[in-house]
């Protein structure tokens, strides 16, 4: 729900609920403000007949006027003493009935005892009564009508340097260089929002400067010793002088030294895609490369005795080229790597979707198989090539996913991110 | 042939000047950014290898000193750092090629060659050895002038071999020559063999003197016996 939306609701139900409440005690405060001056003006004639009673001795005539009628009558057993009711009043001029206010009373005239009923109309006064209230209620609908009004324009318009303010964080590019640019407005709040997220933004760009920074040495400083000693093994070699022992050492040294530096290689990547430091985005014809790599892989495939099937159709596809030469080749190599002797493997590459299965055996720990260093018993590699793969679509917003299935492993890659499943 | 080795490390500038020297190259060096640029102003090389990062400035700066003073000279670029952003910056102001360390003497020796190949043979080179004629750009090879067809691994195998004759070559170098360093299989030591005895068959078969020797069993050597 909407910061407006949520603010109105309430702001209408209060508002609602304060002029409903509003009106009816006016209403009742206002009836019995009218029906207290009736109630005088009946007294007032009541009184009236009691002095006329006691000085003429006798009762005033039954008198019938606009908006006042008389009546007497002998009293009966039961009858109230002094009450006020309402009743009805008939107009004889309109010849209507009419809402009226009547005082029943007692007169005492000689030995006799004369009950009086005094009527008066209470119409104009209801009338009154009326008006008020249809007023009071215009004025409240009117008055719930600004206040919609003034959320529904005003509010928005309050609110618009926040709105745009998210927008630009939404957009925020950790690797761009250019700032937040400032909201027009005078609000404080929203002024000291923009300085936060400023300062937070240039805090972060700081950080993910240092870390590249520090990427970046922590590779130089740690391949040139490598380089060193590759170098020297190189030229060890050259000096023509070693034993067939001496050479097993050296051959153990190289490979250890290779793997050393392909570790720390891996190690970086997964930390640049983690970081996104990777930028070369481009539009990667994805058969081309898969061939290429058929080609690189062939000796193996055919050393190991595999049954090769595969099927591939013109795929385009958006990502470095750089990482989908490493994506392809972890998930091909791993193919191989992972297979029986004479076992078989089936790629196939259409539209949106890489996929390649393998025969092998089955293995445990099938959730870990994307983590870092996590590897079968027997495997020769690090165990970064699936968590590199991982990252890799990640990073791209591709669906890794692996399941195992008639003695066999599968491996796909669907290209296609959820939002633009959603579109097509 | 003149060469021009621009790197900070001493240990590293020592093996690969051992490693060059012969065959008529004079091998210069630079150990600091001011040397380099004023060597590079000074004189004409056939090609310099440049490390990245200097004491006193940027290896890239000495790149764009050399294009702005419009030489010709062939430049392959020697980083640790294998930011693509790097590469690409250093390919684009107009080096030849980029070499990420580590790498195996034997590799820098062979890109070099080509660049100097490319640059001063605008590729119609011929590598000749004794009796074997490589013609680069056409890819074809020539024994006492007769053609031999080879795959296209042994064809890279006698370049490389050549560009690095009478050295040890090892077989992780030429694993990593063939298939690049993102393959980690040892059975790759296994396709070397093959590859190699095949090459050395044709060229035998051919009627070339054997020159390949197998080194202690961890490298080959390519050369006049």
């Amino acid at each position: 729900m909407r910061l407006s939306t949520s603010y109105n609701r309430v702001n209408f139900l209060t508002s609602t609920l304060t002029l409903v409440i509003t009106g009816i005690s006016y209403y009742l405060f206002i009836h019995s403000m009218f029906t207290d001056r009736i109630d005088r003006d009946l007294a007032v004639e009541e009184n009236e007949i009691r002095q006329y009673t006691a000085a003429y001795r006798k009762l005033p005539l039954p008198a019938t006027f606009l908006d006042q009628q008389v009546a007497y009558r002998t009293i009966r057993p039961g009858d109230p003493d002094r009450v006020f009711t309402y009743t009805k009043f008939y107009n004889v001029k309109m010849a209507r009935m009419e809402p009226g206010r009547s005082l029943l009373t007692t007169v005492k005239l000689g030995d006799s005892i004369y009950q009086v009923t005094i009527t008066k109309s209470r119409v104009e006064a209801e009338d009154l009564v009326r008006n008020i209230l249809l007023i009071t209620l215009a004025v409240s609908v009117v008055l719930l009508l600004v206040l919609l009004l003034i959320n529904r324009f005003f509010f928005n318009r309050l609110w618009r340097p926040f709105y745009s303010m998210l927008t630009k964080i939404k957009s925020f590019q950790i690797s761009s260089t250019e700032a937040l640019q400032k909201e027009p407005t005078q609000i404080d709040e929203f002024i000291e929002l923009h300085a936060s997220v400023h300062a937070m933004a240039e805090r972060v760009r700081k950080d993910y400067r240092e870390l590249k920074n520090f990427t970046d040495n922590a590779s130089h400083e740690m391949m040139t010793p490598l380089a060193v000693i590759n170098l020297k093994l190189d030229s060890l070699l050259q000096t023509g002088s070693l034993s067939a022992q001496q050479a097993v050492l050296i051959e153990d040294i190289y490979l250890a030294t290779g793997k050393l530096s392909r570790l720390h290689q891996s190690l970086l990547l997964l930390s640049k895609i983690e970081n996104n430091l990777i930028s070369d985005i481009q539009n990667i014809n994805l058969s081309e490369l898969v061939h290429l790599k058929l080609r690189q892989f062939e000796e193996l495939l055919e050393k190991n005795e595999l049954k090769f099937e595969y099927s591939i159709v013109d795929c385009q596809v958006q990502l470095s080229r750089f990482l989908a030469d490493i994506l392809l080749n972890n998930l091909i190599s791993n193919a191989i790597r992972h297979n029986l002797k004479g076992g078989e493997i089936k790629l196939k590459l259409n539209q949106d979707t890489f996929s390649i299965s393998n025969t092998g055996r089955e293995m445990d720990g099938n959730s870990r198989l994307f983590d870092r260093f996590s590897k079968s018993a027997d495997s020769e590699g690090m165990g970064l090539g699936l968590a590199i793969s991982k990252q890799i679509c990640n990073l791209y917003g591709f669906q890794l996913n692996y399941h195992f299935a008639d003695d066999q492993h599968h491996f796909s890659v669907h290209f296609k991110t959820a939002s633009e499943n959603e579109q097509d | 042939m003149k060469i021009l080795v621009i790197e900070d490390e001493i240990a590293l500038l020592d093996s690969i000047l051992e490693y060059f020297k012969g065959e008529g190259i004079i091998c210069e060096q630079a150990r600091d950014f001011h040397t380099a640029v004023d060597k590079v102003a000074l004189y004409h090389y056939d090609c310099i290898l440049l490390d990245l990062g200097l004491p006193g400035g940027e290896g890239l700066d000495v790149l764009r000193q050399l294009k702005a003073l419009k030489k010709q000279d062939g430049v392959l670029i020697i980083s640790a750092r294998h930011a693509l952003d790097d590469k690409l910056a250093g390919l684009d102001l107009g080096a030849d090629d980029y070499l990420v360390k580590p790498f195996h003497l034997s590799e820098l020796k062979a890109r070099v060659s080509a660049i100097i190949r490319r640059k001063n043979f605008s590729g119609n080179h011929v590598i000749a050895f004794q009796e074997i004629d490589v013609h680069v750009s056409a890819m074809t090879v020539l024994v006492n002038q007769r053609p031999v067809a080879l795959t296209r691994k042994e064809f890279d195998l006698l370049v490389y071999f050549l560009s690095n004759k009478d050295k040890v070559v090892s077989k992780m170098a030429i694993a990593e020559h063939l298939w690049g360093d993102e393959m980690d299989l040892s059975d790759q030591f296994d396709f070397i063999y093959t590859h190699v005895k095949n090459l050395r068959k044709k060229l035998v078969e051919a009627g070339s003197t054997d020159y390949l020797r197998s080194v202690y069993g961890i490298g080959y050597k390519f050369g006049t016996p």
